[in-house]
């Protein structure tokens, strides 16, 4: 069910069924198109969305289901995009994620139309792209490294990280450094102190 | 014991349920505790105490073995033991059926229920401290309901002795009594008739004495007070917060916060950043009002250099008018900058300048000149008005001691005796502390110096400050002043703004000075050591100072004037010059006698006053909870004089917190008081209480679809589901909540995720502050990696907070494009890179519950014995019932994972080779390139840890 003509190729194909559906003005950043497709949008060969309100769920419980299964064994990856438009929405959301779950579906969830325009857009946008953006390769200055790493520790702020170095000089001299000098640092407290020194000097595993 | 504890402890025990004590702060809590122990017998089975910190823990042992030396039973006292971690479970088990009295941490204790390691009718009761911290899906409450529910006798006794954290919030004592099942809640104010009557019996002492804060000192409170003020106007602008709570008196507290927090939190995800910067603004104000009168002139410059630099360009003080002020002021505590037309009144003057002002605050003064460029860069180091007060306080004291040895009466009149004269002096923070120490050694000029020296030197950032052991350390390059200045020119472009360009090259200049002149000596004492022979060097510690001592001769000689640094001459002499003088000054103290003095630290929490037995008390930072530790510590000792001192700084934020803190404890009784007349607690027919139990609960929505499903809805025998939780999850609370289902919880270490649902199912927890985290940090890729790698359903559960708003942010903050850094699109391409993951969004810890309920419900039981196996290194094997998760220096290993070099594929290795941070800071390269498998990760991380600091200015 997979149009592909080269020029639909970096649209999303919306389905006629969507027709009116207020999303589709939030859609700006990519081109899309109608076509007569069996999901609600297409976003790329193998990756197809189907949108759902949850108050028209509230309404329509068993539309979800009968959507999956008119997808078949077609795709890759099947978002299922809920607009959460609800106040009570634990019992609904229950509902969606059970379904989506064991139908195996991906479920993404938008508080505002914009937002859920935004998933189809960023989805379409990033198809190819590698997952470097969330594999931590930070390659950042040197500056929030430290702060980075420091702030593993709890309670210490970003502030204290900039007393620690200009008091030590380097990370290797902090790491290195007695209570004492470390007390002597403004704004670092008795118990902060207790956490940084344990943090360095402690065993990273404790032998049993 | 003072009478009124007796009185605690029989209401206490009257009823056989057990209790909630809630008293004023620092009427002796751990005295209570260890009353308490006393009256434990082994017989009746083990005593378990729960959340005590460290230091409540020492007290109370300590105090419980003076009670029972000082009792005359014959029987062996059973003193308490403490579980840990490291306690392999059969030597646990002893522990448990001994019947002695235990301390051990809430997660040892539920993962031993819970694997039903602890036979629950062992258990006599238990103690529980900081009874303010509970809530209904805490973990201890987990522990008192799986005790209950077997264990009909057991008796529960939590104490609090914060008030007012026990009337944040909806009901929280009546809340709070019922997750431990208790009904009687017993309330010790300090107004309360038999305290007040113990305590006003025979007071101490009391000598009340107001320091006057410096001009400048003043000056900057105003400031400071200026900006909160404006702060908290704009905070009412955004008609988020109760206006009633937004004062500068609140604002002067930690519990501020609190309050601002529980009313935002509920919307925190929809407000602008402004709003969130003005909350963190005026937390960092309060520190400044705090540090203001806690610290030196320099250390708070120093402090406030560190927030100039840490501070995002968006904090809305900075920018404030008042702002300004508060950096010159703090500025001009320290130095004065200027020019003058002559160079003249340069190193003539400085000594005369000296000589006339003699008052208090400008003792020090002095200058620093450059002939040639007519810039004056001239010291003032104001000293804090208190520490001379306190130095003559200590003084008096003396005087009236010698005065009464002179004539002859004092052993007698003294007391019992054992009076040893010590004087206590008691400061909020041991930074504190040792600086006085310093300064009643040494002078306070000299201290003053000190920390005016290094913070010359931290500004050209010389990393070869003087270090304890310096040996194993090798050499940083770059040693030495002018290379730091090179180094740092580039990069001090962006401060320079807040600073003038003259300004801060006359620093640095001064700062060169000083380290040109350390450098020297570190030469001259290596050469020859006739340099020692200066006055007071000799007996002050520590290599620092005793360099600096010798350079009072060396450098007059052979300091010539230098060609390199700018106004490097000149400096160097003015420096020594003073130097000199701060040794006559010194030596002229020796003089004088001070009786023996202790520092002690409020912040180490360490009941000292019964150790020591001081007879005078210095209250250098007055505190409430202090104040009431002196009442108590007179009362159990009538026969002894105590004097107290109080020092306060004298219309100062100081007392004005001192005053509030009364105020508001006294505030939160009035409303318990009020509270406990009109709460509702079920009880059952034998007069137990019934808690918060589950089965009054609507009933689920599983249940519901169960009755219609099942035909004619009967319901089968019902199976007992089981989740698998990882060890590290009982930090969160949601197995708790899972178990109030009626879950078995199986607790294990587990390599991948962290619930495990069925054979299929394994799900990753995040909340949404560690959902952030998590994919900034790479954490969560390589944790959804491996989860798909072993189960056929990965699941992310991404967990709102019921309290906080159910979205991610506010439509607002979308913005118009697809942005990489925003949480969208972070999860658009999770999605798109795991097409297998399933993500579940709860609104809360009871929807997740339910949630999994619903999913397990077609699903087998997991395997505990796979669950534990999976993703583990096969050579590393599983150890039988072992807590491994107790065993990870968790903080270490987070910071060992955040280092550059370090990966998920390597940093197991690196923690096999070498054992803690501080040790890894040592390695050589070679080593760790063994380690880490690579040069290239070695190099990476070995750079990063040697790298230089960039320096402020």
């Amino acid at each position: 069910a997979t149009p592909s003509s080269s020029a639909n190729r970096n649209a999303i194909l919306v389905s006629n069924r969507q027709k009116g559906n207020p999303l589709l003005k939030h859609i700006r950043n990519v081109r899309w198109t109608f076509a007569d497709i069996v999901c609600d949008y297409l976003l790329g060969p193998n990756t197809c969305a189907l949108y759902l309100s949850l108050r028209y769920h509230l309404l329509h419980p068993d539309y979800l289901y009968f959507r999956i299964r008119e997808l078949q064994k077609n795709f890759r990856l099947r978002i299922i995009l809920c607009h959460v438009d609800v106040e009570d929405v634990i019992k609904p959301l229950l509902e969606v994620t059970r379904t989506s779950l064991l139908h195996d579906c991906s479920l993404l969830c938008g508080w505002s139309l914009e937002e859920c325009g935004r998933y189809l857009e960023t989805v379409k946008v990033y198809e190819n792209k590698p997952a470097d953006l969330i594999q931590g390769q930070m390659d950042g200055d040197y500056l929030s490294r430290l702060n980075h790493a420091l702030t593993a520790i709890r309670h210490v702020n970003k502030t204290d990280v900039v007393t620690l170095g200009s008091t030590f000089g380097s990370l290797s001299h902090v790491m290195d450094a007695s209570m004492e000098d470390l007390a002597r640092c403004p704004g670092i407290g008795e118990r902060k102190v207790k956490r940084l020194y344990d943090a360095f000097h402690e065993p990273f595993k404790r032998e049993v | 014991m003072v009478q009124f504890h007796e009185h605690i402890i029989t209401e206490l025990l009257e009823d056989t349920n057990g209790g909630l004590v809630v008293t004023s702060s620092g009427l002796g809590l751990h005295k209570l505790i260890s009353s308490l122990f006393i009256l434990h017998h082994h017989s009746q089975g083990c005593l378990l105490v729960l959340s005590a910190t460290p230091p409540q823990k020492s007290s109370i042992l300590r105090n419980y073995e003076n009670d029972i030396q000082s009792q005359i039973s014959g029987e062996v006292p059973n003193l308490p033991s403490e579980i840990t971690f490291d306690l392999p479970a059969n030597q646990r088990l002893a522990l448990y059926t001994s019947g002695g009295i235990l301390f051990i941490t809430t997660r040892i204790l539920i993962v031993d229920l819970l694997t039903h390691r602890l036979p629950t009718t062992a258990v006599a009761g238990l103690v529980i401290l900081n009874a303010h911290s509970l809530s209904d899906t805490s973990t201890e409450a987990f522990i008192v309901r799986i005790l209950r529910s077997t264990n009909r006798s057991l008796y529960v006794r939590a104490f609090s002795d914060r008030p007012h954290s026990m009337v944040s919030g909806f009901a929280k004592a009546e809340r709070t009594l019922k997750c431990l099942f208790l009904r009687k809640l017993h309330l010790w104010p300090r107004f309360q008739v038999y305290v007040s009557q113990d305590l006003e019996r025979d007071p101490p002492e009391v000598v009340d004495i107001r320091v006057p804060m410096s001009t400048y000192m003043i000056g900057i409170q105003k400031a400071v007070i200026e900006v909160m003020d404006a702060c908290l106007k704009e905070m009412r602008k955004t008609n988020k917060v109760d206006v009633e709570d937004l004062t500068v008196e609140n604002g002067l507290f930690k519990s501020f916060d609190e309050i601002v927090k529980r009313q935002l939190d509920p919307i925190w995800h929809t407000l602008g950043k402004r709003t969130k910067q003005l909350v963190s603004d005026l937390k960092t104000l309060r520190k400044l009002l705090d540090y203001l009168v806690r610290y030196d002139a320099v250390t708070y410059l120093k402090y406030l250099d560190s927030l100039r630099a840490s501070e995002s360009f968006r904090s809305v003080w900075i920018f404030a008018e008042s702002s300004y002020k508060i950096f010159e002021y703090a500025k001009k505590r320290v130095y004065h900058f200027g020019r003058t037309d002559s160079g003249k009144l340069g190193l003539s003057k400085t000594v005369s300048t000296k000589k006339r002002k003699l008052n208090d605050n400008k003792k020090d003064e002095d200058q620093s000149t450059s002939t040639e460029t007519m810039v004056v860069l001239e010291e003032v180091l104001e000293e804090p008005p208190k520490w001379k007060v306190l130095l003559d306080v200590l003084m008096e004291i003396q005087e009236e001691r010698d005065k009464q040895a002179s004539s002859g009466e004092e052993k007698d009149h003294l007391g019992d005796g054992d009076d040893n004269g010590i004087v206590l002096v008691a400061c909020k923070d041991e930074y504190s502390c040792m600086q006085l120490e310093d300064c009643i050694t040494n002078g306070s000029q000299k201290v003053m110096r000190e920390e005016w020296e290094k913070y010359l030197l931290s500004k050209v950032q010389l990393q070869a400050l003087p270090k304890r052991n310096a040996k194993k350390a090798k050499e940083p390059k770059g040693f030495g002043v002018l290379d730091g200045v090179v180094a740092l020119s580039p990069g001090k472009k962006a401060e320079v703004s807040s600073i003038s360009k003259q300004e801060h090259d006359a620093l640095l200049a001064a700062a060169s000075a000083v380290s040109k002149r350390i450098n020297k000596d570190i030469v001259g004492e290596d050469d020859n050591q006739k340099h020692v022979d200066v006055g007071g060097s000799v007996k002050r510690k520590g290599k620092w100072k005793k360099k600096k001592g010798s350079a009072g001769e060396n450098s007059n000689n052979d300091v010539a004037p230098e060609d390199d640094a700018m106004e490097g001459g000149c400096l160097n002499e003015v420096f020594l010059r003073k130097h000199d003088l701060g040794l006559d000054a010194e030596s002229s103290r020796e003089t004088k006698k001070l009786p023996p003095v202790v520092f002690y630290a409020l912040e180490s929490d360490k009941k000292i006053l019964d150790i020591l037995k001081p007879s005078i008390i210095i209250a250098y930072h007055p505190d409430i909870a202090f104040v009431r530790e002196v009442e108590m510590y007179k009362a159990e000792n009538p026969s002894r004089k105590v004097k107290v001192y109080f020092l306060f700084y004298e219309e100062s934020t100081e007392v004005q917190k001192f005053e509030a803190s009364v105020r508001r404890e006294n505030g939160a009784f009035e409303s318990l008081i009020r509270q406990k007349s009109l709460m509702m607690i079920p009880v059952d027919q034998d007069g137990r209480c019934l808690g918060l139990d589950s089965s009054n609960e609507p009933q689920s929505v599983i249940s519901q679809n169960h009755v219609t499903r099942k035909a004619g809805g009967r319901r089968e025998a019902e199976k007992e589901m089981q989740v698998i939780v990882d060890m590290r999850e009982f930090m969160s609370t949601l197995p708790n909540v899972l178990h109030q289902k009626g879950m078995r919880i199986i607790p294990v270490t587990l390599e991948v995720g962290d619930y495990i649902l069925s054979p299929l199912i394994c799900a990753e927890r995040k909340s949404i502050s560690d959902l952030f985290v998590s994919f900034a940090s790479g954490r969560l890729y390589h944790q959804v990696e491996m989860m798909s790698r072993y189960y056929r359903i990965p699941v992310l559960l991404i967990e709102f907070s019921q309290d906080k708003s159910f979205s991610f942010q506010s439509a607002s903050e979308i913005g118009d494009d697809v942005a990489p850094n925003s949480i969208i699109s972070k999860l658009s391409l999770l999605v798109l890179h795991f097409p297998r993951l399933r993500i579940i969004w709860s609104r809360s810890l009871h929807a997740t519950a339910e949630i999994f309920a619903s999913l397990k419900s077609n699903q087998d039981e997991p395997d505990e014995v796979k669950a534990i196996r999976v993703g583990v290194p096969s050579e590393e094997g599983v150890v039988e019932n072992d807590v491994r998760a107790e065993n990870y220096n968790t903080s270490a290993v987070e910071m060992l994972r955040r280092l550059p070099g370090v990966t998920d594929s390597n940093y197991r290795a690196i923690m096999d080779g070498c054992k803690s941070l501080a040790e890894l800071a040592m390695l050589p390269m070679e080593r760790l390139a063994e380690l880490m498998g690579g040069q290239k990760a070695a190099k990476m991380l070995r750079e990063f840890l040697d790298a230089k600091y960039p320096t402020l200015l």
